[in-house]
């Protein structure tokens, strides 16, 4: 009996490590994958993490991310350190209870943090933005500046703020467990409350310090929803860039960084904890440890002699450091620059640095992860982008909101280049507005292997023949107008009667069990991996599943499908108007466009570059373009005339949509 | 006698509206070994604190060699304090403790910062380890000692720093008996051989008859006694002080004329007077000052109700119309019998009345209450907490 439940026990912890370290463990074996999927092993290639250190958004995001932590830590850890011992001089009564108001932000949720913060900044850049121009109106001595927006400095702020209470967390259990008399013992010995600080409290009090900063810095790199509302249009941290990419698909490169990380935090915690352990040791056993080189050395520096050189040293690091974060925060300093805020692995980043060689004007690049979240972005204001590139029918909804600058197109010369196919489109008629940026389709993708003969119509998609084995598209927009297509009416109608109607059809095949459930980036390793026989998704993306899985095929059905066009417009007011039309112009070139469509799969809306893409492949790759895929990528005028682009729906519309999808309950 | 060092004059604390000193006025001369002695919350260590700077007096002054200190902080006094519970720095080995307050920089005359050589410090400490009797234990961690060991290290790190008072806040209070009494002889020794002022707190009776030159009886925020040790015994100015310092019958009396006090209606010859004539005063008498007699030669009688063997002596209540008495004597008298006692007119002390009055000196309920009293568990002031 007792043989047995050890053997069960030990059974249930193995299964609970298991459940815990697989995932990683899973990270870190697909970061060495040589194929970009996260379901087909390629074999083994150092390729991501290459790859990584030139991705610049990532490392960008990167170095934000551990200035931010760093910053945040060092800050919080001290204000939180000497709040707590604030905190131990009071009576218990208020010390109690300031503890439990300094708990309720740790169980607060980070939604609610991160917003109210945001509220907090924006009103207080609008408090600041009347009394500075009231404040130079009065007087011309100095300048103040009138607009502040969310970026570096308020996100730092942020951090700081919900790091504090974790510090408080972790030093006062150790302010309570020392005997208080200690600091009266080191005042009476003839310190000044501030040497007793140093010379005995601090040693005291270190374990707390030390492991509250730990968690303040953890804290800090793992925070996604804080940042997200406070760090503006100029700032992301990784995480929000990890975020940024969703609307296309997740990079290895993430998995490479996300091991690094992980090792990175391994090593720490391993090494703090043998230091614990072997000091735990001496302890027990009464060793008194003989000193060691470095402890000679630096008994040696501790003489008086040599305080010259301990001065020298700390002020050469303090320097270095404040050097260091002088750098990375102004890395160009009064360069000028262009914010632009894109999709997540939507440029050749090469162009971006080409850009910078070539103007001098710094790129910060951004990314957001939908249409619907730039929008709610822009509208809360804390966002200080020049240019933007969101799709067609967002477009049609900003210039009625009156958000986007008209353009000067004499500064933007080639945007002649532009198809005339993709100029006054119905969002912006008579193109005042948007330089288009690339479009695609909408079609069936599917697992040539797992269904019979080949699919033609949207009707596969609601066929009992494949249930369990359709994936659903997770946007309602997307969603209903497949159904609205096969039901033969118009993506852009407003009729609730046909709206329903769609919805039905989807509810009913749900009903079947057609779905396997609703996905956006997940289809990536679904039909990659074979997990699933039919999705929709963009053209542009099936390419890459087809190199993972041969088997994948797409089609536009006969129904007819939508096409969509992302475009760069200019926010109203923005400050570099100058640069973003300099940026734009630059995008909208020829080989700029050759470039991306190559990157990113999505056909581009440049003549010549579109014509010219197929050269452009044989002679990068050494090999002949399929012209089937070609053919996906762009599609040709005839399957054009059979899509329609999504316009921007009435606001009743866009609640029934939103109604509906929520009505629907699929897995 | 030596000059006056230290001076409490009118000093007065409170926290929050809680009276915790009450006007109290002290002077400590030069190289005494002076006690505050009292029951937990009487104000000692408050009073301590006072002297030490950590705490500034609500009002009053407190002046050193003559020079009014109240504002300066500790680590401006010639005044170093052994704490309670040593309060020995965990993170510093026993070399580096006694260090501790010579590593400080100190500012010379001219107002620049000086700094002991290594070698000084060195010396020093060496020296203080020899007076302290641990040499050979510089290298260890304070964690690694005995209570008495780490008793020491307290002592040294104080005296290291050649302080011209120091304060010793109940030192003794967390070691066992039989270590008390040796580092009561240790301190002692100390101190006669650094010729300095000790300020010593304890709620020990004993331990502050058996060391010091003054004792100061406390209570309830105020000065009850100041006196030699004799003196407090001997001569307890109330009800208060003589239950406190060892054991008091208290019984009420009558002061008939100088020399002559009236208990249970019998008139006592005694050595007291100054009193008006018939005013009602307190009286003490010592359980060891009173001789058992034959009932019939007794001037009081009684019956022993409670006999316990101390070893040295029993203990015996006798019921002497209805107050008991505690005697200590070497002969038995077994429970139940009547016996006879005789008092010498030096075994009878009188005392003014006093708020004190009837609170204590009567053992009707003695095996509880006595063992309670002289076992008082060691306990904060309630005045240190916040």
């Amino acid at each position: 009996m007792k043989t047995q439940s050890r053997a069960g026990s030990r059974l249930i912890i193995g299964l609970m490590f298991l459940f815990l370290y697989a995932p990683i463990l899973l990270l870190i074996v697909f970061s060495f994958n040589a194929g970009d999927s996260s379901a087909v092993w390629k074999g083994f290639s150092l390729d991501w993490y290459a790859k990584l250190f030139q991705n610049r958004i990532i490392m960008e995001s990167v170095y934000t991310t551990l200035l931010v932590s760093l910053l945040a830590t060092a800050i919080a850890t001290t204000a939180g350190t000497f709040a707590a011992i604030g905190l131990y001089s009071l009576g218990r009564k208020k010390r109690e209870a300031l503890l439990t108001v300094n708990n309720i932000p740790m169980v607060n949720a980070d939604i609610v943090t991160g917003v109210s913060l945001c509220l907090f900044f924006v009103a207080f850049f609008q408090g600041w933005g009347s009394f500075a121009r009231w404040f130079n109106s009065v007087q011309s001595a100095v300048e103040l500046p009138d607009r502040l927006v969310l970026g570096f400095g308020t996100l730092l702020l942020a951090h700081v703020a919900f790091n504090i209470p974790y510090v408080i967390l972790n030093v006062a259990p150790k302010l309570r467990q020392m005997d208080r008399n200690l600091m009266d013992a080191a005042q009476d010995l003839g310190c000044t409350w501030m040497r007793g600080f140093w010379k005995v409290m601090l040693p005291e009090i270190k374990p707390g310090i030390v492991s509250g900063a730990l968690i303040a810095f953890t804290m800090s790199i793992d925070d996604f929803i804080i940042s997200y509302f406070t760090a503006g249009s100029a700032s992301s941290t990784l995480a929000m860039a990890i975020y940024g990419m969703t609307k296309k698909r997740v990079t290895p490169e993430i998995n490479a960084v996300s091991t690094l990380l992980f090792l990175s935090v391994l090593v720490l915690l391993v090494a703090s904890n043998v230091k614990e352990i072997r000091q735990e040791a001496r302890d027990r056993r009464g060793i008194v440890r003989q000193p060691t080189a470095l402890d000679q050395l630096r008994l040696k520096l501790a003489e008086p002699r040599f305080r010259w050189v301990r001065r020298g040293t700390a002020a050469v690091l303090a320097c270095a450091f404040v050097a260091a974060v002088v750098f990375l925060s102004h890395a160009t300093g009064s360069r000028p620059v262009v914010n632009v805020c894109s999709w997540g692995e939507y440029i050749d980043e090469a162009l971006i640095e080409q850009f910078e060689e070539r103007t001098g004007i710094r790129v910060n690049y951004q990314t957001a992860e939908s249409n619907e979240a730039l929008y709610s972005l822009l509208k809360s204001g804390g966002a200080d982008y020049d240019v933007v590139v969101p799709s067609d029918y967002m477009i049609g909804r900003l210039i009625e909101e009156d958000m986007l600058e008209k353009l000067d197109y004499s500064q933007i010369p080639n945007f002649s280049e532009i198809d005339s196919r993709f100029q006054n489109l119905s969002y912006d008629p008579a193109n005042e507005y948007t330089v288009p940026y690339a479009w695609g389709t909408l079609g069936i993708i599917y697992n040539t292997a797992m269904v019979d003969g080949e699919i033609t119509s949207w009707s596969a998609l609601y066929d009992e023949k494949y249930a369990g084995s359709v994936l659903l598209i997770n946007n309602s927009r997307d969603a209903i107008g497949e159904a609205l297509l096969y039901l033969g009416y118009s993506v852009n109608t407003t009729d609730e009667e046909e709206i329903r109607e769609a919805y039905d059809l989807i509810a009913d095949a749900n009903r079947r069990g057609v779905f396997q459930g609703r996905v956006m980036d997940e289809v990536f390793q679904k039909m990659e991996g074979g997990n699933a026989a039919i999705a929709t998704y963009y053209a542009g993306d099936y390419i890459s599943m087809l190199e993972n899985n041969e088997d994948l095929a797409f089609v536009i059905p006969e129904e007819g499908s939508n096409w969509f066009v992302d475009a760069m417009c200019m926010l109203k007011g923005a400050p570099h108007q100058k640069e973003a039309h300099m940026w734009m112009n630059f995008i909208a070139s020829t080989d700029a466009n050759l470039a991306n469509m190559d990157y990113i799969g999505y056909a581009s809306p440049n003549r010549e570059a579109l014509e010219r893409y197929p050269a452009y492949y044989a002679e990068r790759y050494g090999e002949e373009l399929d012209p089937g895929l070609y053919e996906i990528m762009a599609a040709p005028a005839e399957v054009l005339e059979r899509c329609e682009s999504y316009g921007n729906l009435p606001a009743a519309t866009l609640n029934l949509y939103k109604n509906l999808w929520t009505q629907l309950g699929v897995r | 006698m030596s000059k006056e060092l230290i001076r409490l004059a009118d000093c007065v604390m409170t926290f929050d509206d809680e009276v915790v000193l009450d006007k109290i006025n002290l002077s400590i001369r030069d190289k005494e070994f002076l006690t505050l002695l009292g029951p937990s919350g009487c104000g000692k260590t408050t009073t301590l604190r006072i002297i030490g700077g950590f705490q500034t007096p609500t009002s009053g002054d407190v002046l050193f060699d003559g020079v009014r200190i109240n504002a300066v902080p500790p680590h401006k006094r010639t005044i170093n304090t052994v704490f309670q519970k040593y309060a020995l720095f965990p993170h510093l080995n026993v070399y580096e403790n006694i260090a501790f307050g010579l590593r400080v920089p100190k500012t010379d005359a001219r107002g620049n910062k000086v700094k002991l050589s290594e070698e000084e410090i060195d010396r020093r400490v060496m020296e203080m380890l020899e007076v302290v009797n641990l040499k050979g234990f510089e290298r260890r961690r304070t964690t690694q000692l005995s209570g008495g060991q780490q008793q020491r290290v307290a002592i040294a790190r104080a005296l290291v720093n050649q302080p011209k008072v120091l304060l010793l806040d109940e030192p003794l209070g967390a070691l066992d008996l039989k270590l008390r009494k040796d580092m009561q002889n240790e301190l002692k020794r100390i101190q006669k051989a650094m010729e300095i002022t000790f300020v010593y707190v304890t709620h020990d009776q004993e331990e502050a008859l058996a060391m010091s030159d003054t004792v100061v009886v406390m209570d309830s925020g105020r000065i009850q006694q100041i006196g030699s040790p004799e003196d407090i015994y001997n001569e307890p100015e109330n009800a208060f002080v003589a239950d406190f310092i060892g054991e008091s019958n208290i019984i009420d009396g009558v002061m008939r004329a100088d020399g002559v006090v009236e208990i249970f209606n019998r008139r006592f010859q005694c050595l007291d007077g100054g009193f008006e004539k018939d005013e009602a005063v307190d009286v003490v008498i010592r359980p060891e000052d009173v001789d058992i007699v034959p009932e019939d030669q007794g001037q009081l009688r009684g019956t022993v109700t409670s006999v316990t063997f101390k070893g040295m002596q029993y203990d015996i209540i006798v019921d002497f119309y209805g107050f008991k008495w505690l005697i200590q004597t070497t002969d038995l008298s077994p429970v139940g019998s009547r016996i006879g006692i005789k008092i010498d007119p030096d075994g009878i002390h009188v005392m003014k009345k006093s708020e004190y009055s009837g609170l204590f000196g009567d053992y009707s309920s003695y095996s509880e209450e006595y063992e309670e009293i002289s076992d008082a568990s060691f306990e904060e002031e309630s005045g240190d907490e916040e």
